[in-house]
């Protein structure tokens, strides 16, 4: 790895820019992977890691990166963070960057599609096991109800989420 | 009409580099009463004193002003240079064109130019209104008191009374010793922290100039650097002190326990107890807020009669004391006694607490087995609970691992920013001891960082690394409680960038330091101030680190912020050699900048008396009713009472009226 500081300045700029305002505070403690559920899950590049990797100037050799993705927005890393970076603030600053650049993981693509399709991120068909327990076949959200999903797709198809094109 | 000298400073780049100082200077010369104006690379060296000092000889000038940096720091340099050349040294006037100008518009060179003309013309403005002003001087008591027993107290209470001074030793606990004594040894030498303490604890408590008062607090301070009145509160002990011979039977006989402080509550002490085995003073106290009464022999009544023999029915303690010490029927006043002692310095040691464990909901602190370093400190020392030995608190069982947690309180924003500084030192002491002792022990040590900053410190710290101690570099994020008194560690190791989970016996928890609660009171008594970290604020970070706001007034130990054993004697021991400095000149100098009360024009309203943070005046009586005086050796000439005062009846030499709206005059000009 070379210091370059122009690219420091930028990685840091950007991730404030999309809501990472704290990353300067890390001492790089390493309290919130210690409770981060997603590095035990297996994503390497989340909380202190990440902020390490973005404070030594790297956005695009990290780009590809699929860690971000895996965030579960539980929040323990900023519940634990003793400097107040909020570490799950500077994650999804991180996916910002990647979304507006394009650069989605295939496991979020998914989610994002079941998001658009039936209002839900994560969505299995629950019909079978509802009419075995006897409960109506459907659930009284936006997944069966179509006004609604016209309403979330007419949302999304007018945020910045629609202007990723990718719907 | 006065003839003012006028010399701009350079200060290297510090000004320079930002301010146009020739231009400054030319400027200077067009003010009016300026006969000359000068510059210097340093106005401060040996050279640019001389160039003032002969202008003075010369007769050129009879006003300064010097526009440079600080009067904090370099005030005193100059009034003393016109003073060699035969000036009073209050017709001097410095102009802050480094710390008020060049420094904080850096980017604005014209700009700070201009500022700087203005400052040196407001400058100029005052010297041309000055008086000269004569210092008065006031006598010493020859006695200092130390406040607070522990190692730093100790230590400042032992230079001073070893250099000839009276000296009294002030402890609010019934012995000295402090946090020290409850140590088990001491890094990075292993020494046992009782073995080098006690001795000094004796050799403080025989010393012919050292009045040792324990269960003793200040309860008011009075006075001035040189002659402060201190009253001292005794705590009432219950028990006559000159007959305790410390043998320690009223505690064996006392059936009411509460947790014992001394082993940061790990054990139970009785309500009459001795604080600890080799303590100094060895006499017993009676705690009256856990004391039961047996027998109903409540403080300053007569006992009950037994039927049967007629004899008196006493209290287990009493009975129990064989040196007949212990009597309560005597109406002892709660409130103990109050002694008066007249100093001429204080030096304030009164140290620190740890946080408890129970600020960190996440590291489960309802399980017995999560402790603070400082209990694990009294597990393992001879004199602890355990007398020495390893044992867990759920179960008395041995542990096999053993998690040491750094930095719970400190460098964290929601309790303490700072770095509590020997937290690292005493947590691998910790370890060394008991992998020594126990080297079948597992013991993983989480750091953020390693701080082994003293003096074979690191070396210290390598050496726990080569004897099989684990060492993570990542804090840990929480524990979890587990069915077997267990404790689950989350915690990461940032050199693999992976995450640890284990299951841990004992979890030791490195809680922050912090300043006592009581010392608050304590402060707002003596005047102290507090800095952003809570603890006393020394004079100067760098120069006076043991000075403080308040003349006479001194600082030493954890009371001014985190430190360990060998920086607190050192601290102290300075402390002590600045304290000695006016008892050992028998007078002190007081500025001629103080206020002063005009009677005729005062009015006798008293809104002045309030207002003056340093108690330096009261209401004289005279012909025409009360009229406000102010004691010169207590003003500090902070001009309060001079702005507040409805009549303009105060003046403050050396910021007079004419003085302060010439000032303003020629910055609005």
């Amino acid at each position: 790895m070379i210091i370059d500081q122009q690219k420091i300045d930028e990685a840091v700029s950007t991730i404030v820019g999309y809501g990472g305002q704290n990353i300067l505070n890390c001492i790089q403690c390493g309290a919130c992977s210690s409770v981060c559920p997603g590095i035990k899950a297996g994503f390497p590049l989340l909380c202190r890691n990440l902020i390490r990797h973005l404070l030594n100037g790297e956005l695009e050799e990290i780009i590809e990166d699929s860690s971000s993705w895996g965030c579960q927005a539980c929040n323990r890393c900023t519940e634990i963070c003793p400097r107040d970076v909020r570490p799950q603030e500077v994650v999804f600053a991180f996916r910002r960057y990647q979304a507006n650049e394009l650069a989605f993981s295939t496991s979020s693509v998914t989610s994002q599609m079941n998001l658009y399709e039936t209002g839900h991120a994560v969505f299995t068909d629950p019909s079978a096991l509802r009419k075995q327990v006897g409960l109506p076949e459907t659930t009284p959200t936006s997944a069966y109800d179509d006004k609604a999903k016209e309403e979330i797709q007419t949302l999304i198809n007018n945020g910045p989420m629609g202007e990723l094109g990718l719907f | 009409m006065a003839k003012v000298g006028v010399y701009v400073c350079h200060c290297g780049s510090n000004i320079a580099g930002v301010v146009d100082v020739a231009a400054v200077r030319d400027y200077a010369e067009t003010l009016p009463d300026v006969v000359i104006a000068r510059k210097d690379l340093f106005m401060c060296s040996d050279s640019g004193q001389e160039m003032v000092k002969q202008d003075v000889r010369d007769g050129v000038v009879d006003r300064v002003v010097v526009a440079a940096c600080t009067p904090r720091t370099h005030e005193p340099i100059f009034r003393a240079a016109i003073e060699k050349a035969g000036l009073n040294k209050y017709l001097f006037e410095m102009a802050n064109i480094r710390d008020q100008d060049s420094w904080v518009h850096g980017h604005d060179h014209e700009g700070a130019t201009e500022k700087a003309k203005l400052i040196v013309a407001s400058a100029v403005a005052k010297a041309r209104n000055l008086e000269p002003l004569e210092d008065k001087f006031t006598p010493v008591t020859d006695a200092a008191l130390v406040v607070g027993g522990g190692i730093g107290g100790i230590s400042a209470a032992l230079e001073l009374a070893n250099m000839g001074h009276k000296t009294y030793l002030l402890e609010k606990k019934p012995s000295i010793g402090g946090v020290m004594a409850q140590l088990d040894k001491t890094f990075p030498t292993n020494d046992c922290s009782a073995c080098i303490l006690t001795p000094m604890m004796v050799e403080a408590y025989n010393h012919p100039n050292i009045e040792t008062m324990t269960y003793s607090e200040v309860d008011d301070v009075e006075g001035y650097i040189g002659n402060f009145t201190v009253k001292v509160r005794r705590k009432q002990t219950y028990v006559d002190w000159n007959k305790c011979t410390g043998c320690g039977d009223c505690a064996s006989k006392c059936p009411s326990k509460t947790p014992d402080e001394f082993n940061a509550g790990l054990s139970d002490r009785r309500a009459a107890f001795i604080m600890f085995p080799q303590a100094v003073p060895k006499k017993a106290v009676i705690d009256i807020d856990h004391c039961i009464n047996c027998g109903g022999r409540e403080i300053g009544t007569e006992p009950k009669v037994n039927q049967k023999t007629g004899n008196p029915i006493l209290a287990p303690c009493e009975r129990a004391c064989p040196a007949d010490a212990i009597n309560r029927s005597i109406a002892h006043d709660p409130k103990g006694s109050i002694t008066e002692i007249e100093v001429g310095s204080i030096v304030v040691a009164t140290g620190y607490q740890v946080m408890e464990k129970d600020w960190f909901k996440e590291m489960a602190p309802a399980s017995p087995n999560v402790i603070t370093a400082l209990q694990l400190e009294r597990i393992i020392s001879a004199t602890g609970p355990s007398e020495g030995k390893l044992l867990r608190p759920s179960d008395n069982e041995k542990p096999h691992t053993i998690t040491f947690v750094s930095c719970m309180g400190s460098r964290d924003e929601n309790f303490h920013t700072y770095c509590s500084r020997f937290c690292c030192m005493y947590m691998i002491k910790q370890a060394r001891l008991l992998k020594e002792k126990y080297p079948q022990l597992t013991i993983n040590m989480h750091f953020i960082d390693v701080r082994a900053f003293g003096k074979g410190y690191e070396e210290y710290y390598t050496g726990a690394r080569t004897m099989g101690i684990n060492f993570f570099k990542g804090k840990v994020g929480g524990l979890e409680m587990l069915p077997d008194d267990k404790l689950r560690v989350l915690a990461y190791d940032m050199e693999s960038a992976t995450n640890i989970e284990y299951e841990s016996d004992l979890v030791v928890l490195a809680t922050a330091v912090e300043l006592p609660k009581d010392s608050v009171g304590l402060a707002q008594k003596l005047g102290l101030q507090f800095c952003g970290n809570n603890f006393f604020r020394e004079l100067h970070p760098k120069l006076g680190p043991v000075e403080t706001a308040v003349q006479g007034l001194f600082v030493a130990g954890c009371c001014q912020g985190p430190k360990d054993i060998p920086d607190t004697v050192a601290q102290a021991k300075g402390a002590a050699a600045a304290a000695a400095v006016p008892l050992a000149q028998g007078k002190v100098k007081i500025e001629p900048i103080i206020s002063e009360v005009n009677p005729d024009i005062c009015s006798g309203c008293g809104i002045c008396v309030p207002l003056c943070p340093y108690n330096a005046i009261s209401m004289k009586p005279t012909a025409d009713g009360p009229r406000a005086e102010i004691e010169m050796s207590a003003c500090k000439g902070c001009g309060v009472c001079t702005s507040a005062c409805p009549s303009g009846a105060i003046v403050l030499h050396g910021y007079e009226e004419s003085q302060i709206f010439a000032q303003i005059q020629a910055l609005t000009a």
